[in-house]
């Protein structure tokens, strides 16, 4: 390949300036008039209650109260995967938190004095709050009519139970295998629900006008899936697609939580109540905790059997995922974990069992990591203290068995390329593993641990992107694309890759966040998926323009195509060296020919892109014959701690993460992802934490009690290497790197907390409480002991 | 409730509005002044998102009755000058935001941070800007764009470990 | 955004306070730095009629240092008592405290008064209030008197304040002869938060004073350990029995942000390695104050 200019390249990022001069704008921000209504949510107080009246008469009395509005008036059911959720709550409530009812008023103020006057009575019913009574055969049912909700092909909920999805993956035969291992554990990890607390709540402003369009501002990642969403939902108002337009300003972080749709329904059902006026929904972050998407817990029971000489020969892994109230896109995470719980291992022998399981907490959901931090934690952990089992250093463990390009996945298909040997060499390296660090003072212990992990974008087999960009009169360049710009640099990789292929520096190409009226089609910015997917649909999209250009100019200079070639925003021919056009003198107002007439036009470029290859046709009893998964990104990552004997307290000194991207379209964006992702995982590991109440209650809906990382809470270092083994069908062979992350985070911390002070701890978080206790002998969680059960090898 | 009419200096302009007891100076200065670049993130203090400068210190516009700011003066990011401050060309060269949320609260915290410790050490930065959370950039980037403009340029310091806790007279 | 309706005003005086006070009563609510207010305003969690902002009334946004005598007005932030030299110079301890009180933005705006009117069994000020032994002046239309902080918490959010009065500012003795201090704070993170136990140790050559947060319905002093820690002089010598004496001055609960096996572990850590800072510290050989011993503990003590 040539010397590239702009992939690969640390350019400035295009939305920079905006968001450091406060320029940039969130949805929030915009300006919608005099005119504008605000929406206050009536939320249930319980966590499973039949809803026996609602009294909205007061309400409505207030001045300024515009319409009081109910499940009555929306009686239609949504969801992205499985619609298994309603507008407002209809004769029941699953959560708390679960809309009831909306006030619309003049002012937030007014609709936040009458939502107070709704009266709503319930019946209460037992909640169901975790896996265990889920799956009791007596378990009161969260969705009696389960088996009649419409869904993808791929789910397969088991009616009568509180099983929403239940997605097996066999390989081999992981039960003959067991018996034939030298060591076998057994154990369970627990990983609790988190929060993703992105600091701009979810809002939304939605205006049917009187001519019947409906159009909405959304603080989304997913522009045109939720169009589809809210034209399925809205489809008795008669709405086609054309009609609904969804604009996606800045928004200020996503990491899953503000994919699909969750309060978004809100903003487009009332706004076609009140016709003609913008209505806005913001959630306050109270209801940013209660009653968007969580991170579903885990409890995961683990069987791994190996044979004296380190190699994995079987796994047998059992994932119970809390996965909510509503489960339209998170049975979705149960289903990506199902098919990859083996993590980047090769493991001839395979039973996972995955499940979806309602419980009557908030909808678990997307979260950076999509399954795959929660079952990383249990995995790794496991994989660390097999190794000791056998006597082997777990790094040299990991490696004997680590994953390699056409290896056989769990469900059958072959393993893409990726170096993930190398990245556990070079993690190793940067860490000092195997080098013990001198403790800073007396009491306390200094430890390393180490992690691999992979994770693969979770999408329907046809999830598309495409691009267009067109040309203006001074040769710049409009890339029109609706992936989302959620913080990773979404804009600034894109303008590199068209740039790339335009030869025009990225400062001349603008690259705007979405509007569906207005951009090309993209499914949504989630999976890590998309400098990939869209990455390709840009590539394509400039080559078209490309060849628009080659073709007006061989047909007015008679230059033969395939000579052509662009520099420097210049066309240039290799037949003909002395032969130059910049781009500004044709690009709209085409070439002027001998005649005096003009040939060309304004240059445009389209490109699509899917990935033709995927299909979720698999077995549903074993997954084995289908695709479903585009490609892995793999990577290793360790961390050196420092843990105080006498607080528990672990001090994070250094953490190492290597990462093939396949290609770094501009490496210091990856490194962004690598520190960002790294600190928001170790929060996971060592301090945040939803608490719920014996009622389903959240205890912690603030920043006062959900303690997100502050400045103070990071490494002293982090460590990002990257690892380009390119990806054969990735732009410029690159893959995706955003979620990735934060997935070792968790096990790093714990193998090394272990390392440090010998207190394994299978239960997150590890917070300085749990490991304090711990080391004095004092902790009585059950999920807590360290032990398991567990076949040795015997003396020989 | 009694209506008020307040006059504060907003970027250097003398501006007054009619407010109402309950008015949070945030939401006056986004929704009646059109200032936006405070965001609302918790409404509970706990996030920074909202800083401003009141009166030259950096206070969290979500805690403030805007009819307490009667008379004040206040400084937004959008005030801080036509052309950019070296500590935001600093974020803009460290890559010091993301999703660019936190950024306008950051600034304000950091602006004055420099102001009152032209020299500040990483952990005195760390400290300064440990209460606007950022929930994107995993602070390294912030922290390394305040340290270039910081005079002392110098990073490392890991704990006030320093011997200087004497006995007090 | 707040629905609750009250109305606003801004005295310019104390006694124009006062009268405002004594006319509405139970209905009007002292606001200072507003930081806890706004919030409990936003959550309805308070409902009063009127808000009297003691803000324009300047003699309580005085500071002054005479004869040995601090005094903080009601209206003084935690950052202007922290900016003060005389606080520098001879109340150190608050400066340590105030470096662990949530953040630059909060600290700009709360003030100390503020935050033991409000009374939380967290709020830092209180255990270092205790042991610098403080006295609030409060007034009201019966007139002036005193509390001493050992009087002021009656309970969770409950103080002795009478209705009708106002606290106007808090004077704290200084120390005789050569002192040092150390507050301790139990932090889920390095980050701002609200303590899950607290200890502040005041140290000179004839006394030593200790005080808990977080660990009892109120902050408190602790005779007893104080009592074990001064029998024997200098203290650590009596540490193991002062750890001994801790259950019997506190009353850890379970809550959200600890446990109560967890506090009372912790709280043995925190007096020891508080107790050996004050130590080094008066040896003039201790970490710079403002460091939290539970994070960064350097005290010599440690390998003695
Ligand atoms: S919005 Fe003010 S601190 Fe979060
Ligand atoms: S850049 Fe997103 S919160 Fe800081």
């Amino acid at each position: 390949m040539n010397k590239m200019h702009y992939v690969g390249q640390n350019e400035v990022r295009i939305d920079g300036l905006e968001k450091i001069t406060g320029a940039a704008r969130y949805v929030d921000d915009l300006e919608f008039g005099p005119n504008l209504l605000h929406a206050e949510i009536v939320a249930s107080p319980y966590a499973h209650a039949l809803i026996t009246s609602i009294d909205t008469s007061e309400a409505e009395k207030v001045p300024g109260v515009v319409k009081v509005l109910t499940g009555k008036d929306f009686p239609y059911k949504f969801g992205l995967y499985m619609k298994d959720r309603y507008i407002f709550a209809q004769d029941r409530v699953r959560f708390a938190g679960e809309q009831v009812a909306a006030v619309i008023a003049r002012s937030p103020k007014i609709a936040k004095q009458a939502a107070q006057k709704v009266k709503v009575t319930y019946e209460e019913l037992t909640p169901v709050l975790d896996v265990d009574n889920a799956l009791k055969p007596t378990a009161k049912l969260i969705h009696p009519e389960l088996g009649a909700y419409p869904r993808v092909p791929w789910f397969f909920p088991k009616e009568r139970t509180n099983i929403a999805h239940w997605r097996k993956t066999r390989k081999g035969d992981a039960e003959a295998a067991m018996r034939e291992a030298d060591v076998v554990l057994e154990d369970v990890y627990v990983v609790p629900r988190y929060a993703h607390c992105a600091i701009e709540p979810h809002v939304i402003v939605g205006l049917y006008d009187l001519a019947g369009r409906l159009t909405l501002w959304s603080a989304s990642q997913s522009p045109f899936t939720q169009r589809n969403v809210f034209a399925e939902t809205l489809a008795s108002l008669g709405l086609s697609h054309k009609d609904i337009r969804v604009v996606t300003p800045y928004i200020g972080g996503g990491f899953g939580g503000k994919a699909g749709v969750s309060m978004e329904i809100l903003g487009a059902a009332l706004a076609t109540a009140v016709r003609g006026s913008p209505v806005k929904v913001r959630w306050t972050r109270e209801q940013e905790f209660c009653n968007t998407y969580q991170r579903q817990g885990l409890t995961a029971k683990l069987k791994m059997g190996v044979k004296r000489d380190g190699t994995i020969v079987a796994l047998e892994h059992t994932l119970h995922f809390d996965a909510g109230a509503y489960v339209e896109y998170g049975a979705n995470v149960v289903n990506a974990a199902g098919l990859s719980a083996t993590g980047p291992y090769r493991v001839p022998n395979v039973k996972i069992d995955s499940l979806c399981i309602y419980t009557n907490l908030p909808p678990g959901g997307p979260y950076r990591g999509f399954g795959y931090s929660e079952f990383h934690f249990g995995l790794e952990s496991h994989i660390d203290r097999l190794a000791e089992m056998i006597g082997m250093d777990p790094v040299a463990f990991r490696r004997h068995n680590a994953i390699r390009e056409g290896d056989t996945l769990p469900y059958g298909a072959e393993m893409n390329p990726g170096n993930l040997v190398e990245a556990i060499d070079r993690v190793a390296a940067d860490i000092g593993w195997g080098k013990k660090e001198t403790p800073s003072r007396p009491g306390v212990s200094t430890g390393k641990g180490f992690s691999l992990f992979w994770k693969s974008p979770a999408m329907p087999p046809n999830a598309a992107s495409s691009a267009f960009l067109k040309f203006n009169e001074d040769g710049s360049v409009n890339l029109m694309v609706s992936g989302m710009e959620i913080g990773q640099g979404f804009l600034t990789v894109m303008a590199q890759i068209a740039a790339e292929e335009l030869a025009l520096p990225v400062s001349k190409i603008r690259v705007e966040t979405p509007d569906t009226d207005r951009n090309a089609y993209e499914w949504q910015t989630v999976g890590s998926h998309v400098t990939w997917g869209c990455g390709n649909a840009v590539r394509a999209a400039a080559r078209e323009a490309r060849e628009k250009m080659f073709d007006v100019v061989h047909r007015a200079y008679g230059f033969d195509p395939a000579d052509l070639y662009l520099e420097n925003e210049h066309v240039k021919s290799r037949a003909k060296p002395d032969f130059t056009l910049a781009y500004r003198d044709f690009v709209i107002s085409g070439i002027q020919t001998p005649h005096g007439n003009f040939l060309g036009g304004p240059v445009l470029g389209s490109g699509m892109f899917m990935p033709e290859f995927t299909s979720a046709t698999g077995d549903p009893e074993t997954s084995q014959g289908g695709h479903p998964n585009v490609h892995y990104t793999v990577g290793a990552a360790a961390a050196s701690v420092e843990v105080d004997r006498a607080t528990g307290k672990v001090r994070v000194l250094k953490t190492s993460l290597a990462v093939d991207v396949g290609k770094a379209i501009n490496p210091d964006l990856v490194n962004g992802q690598v520190v960002g992702g790294m600190v928001q995982g170790l929060a996971t590991v060592l301090y945040e934490d939803m608490k719920f109440d014996e009622r389903g209650k959240l205890l912690n809906p603030n920043f006062t009690d959900y303690k997100i990382p502050t400045a103070r809470d990071i490494p002293d270092v982090v460590s990002p290497i990257i690892i380009e083994t390119p990806q054969p069908d990735g732009p410029f062979g690159a893959r995706g790197v955003g979620e990735h992350t934060m997935i070792p985070s968790a096990p790093i911390i714990a193998n090394a907390v272990n390392d440090a002070v010998g207190v394994r701890i299978k239960s997150m978080p590890l917070t300085a409480e749990k490991i304090a206790l711990e080391i004095a002998g004092t902790y009585a969680d059950p999920h807590f002991t360290t032990g398991g059960r567990c076949k040795m090898p015997t003396e020989n | 409730m009694k209506k008020h009419e307040i006059t504060m200096k907003v970027n250097g302009e003398v501006r007054s509005v009619i407010v109402e007891p309950n008015d949070v100076l945030l939401d006056v200065l986004r929704e009646k002044l059109g200032i936006k670049s405070p965001k609302i993130g918790c409404e509970r203090g706990d996030c920074g998102a909202c800083t401003i400068l009141l009166n030259g210190r950096t206070v969290r516009s979500c805690l403030v009755l805007a009819i307490e700011a009667d008379g004040c003066e206040i400084v937004t990011v959008e005030g801080l000058g036509e052309t950019l401050t070296p500590l935001q060309q600093a974020f803009l060269d460290n890559n010091a935001f993301q999703c660019g949320f936190c950024a306008p609260g950051m600034i304000l915290t950091a602006t004055e941070l420099l102001q009152k410790n032209p020299t500040p050490d990483d952990d005195e930065i760390k400290e300064g800007i440990s209460g606007n959370l950022c929930r994107c950039t995993g602070y390294q980037p912030i922290v390394d764009a305040i340290r270039t403009v910081s005079r002392s340029g110098k990073s490392g310091g890991r704990g006030k470990s320093g011997r200087s806790g004497r006995p007090h007279e | 955004m707040i629905s609750t309706e009250f109305e606003y005003a801004r005295p310019k005086t104390l006694r124009e306070a006062v009268r405002l006070l004594g006319r509405h009563g139970k209905s009007a609510r002292i606001l200072a730095g507003g930081t806890d207010l706004i919030g409990w305003l936003r959550d309805d969690l308070v409902k009063p009629d009127i808000l009297i902002d003691i803000k324009g009334i300047g003699s309580l946004g005085k500071l002054s240092f005479r004869q040995n005598m601090l005094r903080i007005g009601a209206g003084v932030t935690i950052t202007e008592l922290t900016e003060s030299r005389a606080v520098r110079t001879h109340f150190p301890l608050f400066v340590e405290m105030a470096g662990m009180l949530a953040c630059t933005g909060i600290r700009n705006r709360a003030t100390v008064v503020g935050n033991i009117c409000s009374a939380v069994p967290c709020c830092d000020n209180g255990p270092v209030l205790m042991v610098y032994e403080a006295v609030l002046q409060v007034t009201g239309q019966e007139g002036d008197r005193e509390i001493p902080m050992s009087e002021w918490f009656k309970g969770p959010r409950q103080t002795a304040l009478r209705p009708g009065e106002i606290v106007t500012g808090v004077t704290v003795p200084k120390p005789a002869g050569r002192h040092a201090a150390c507050f301790a704070k139990l932090k889920r993170y390095r980050g701002e938060d609200l303590a899950q136990a607290s200890v502040a140790v005041l140290r000179s050559d004839s006394i030593c004073r200790v005080a808990f947060g977080s660990v009892a319905p109120t902050p408190v002093r602790a005779p007893n350990i104080e009592r074990i820690l001064t029998s024997r002089m200098p203290p650590e010598a009596a540490l193991e029995a002062a750890i001994d004496a801790i259950p019997k001055e506190t009353s850890p609960i379970t809550d959200l942000r600890s446990s109560k096996e967890y506090r009372g572990r912790m709280l043995g850590v925190m007096l020891e390695r508080a107790v050996k800072t004050v130590a080094s510290r008066l040896e003039g050989s201790g970490p710079a104050y403002g460091v939290n011993v539970l994070d960064d503990y350097t005290a010599d003590a440690e390998g003695k």
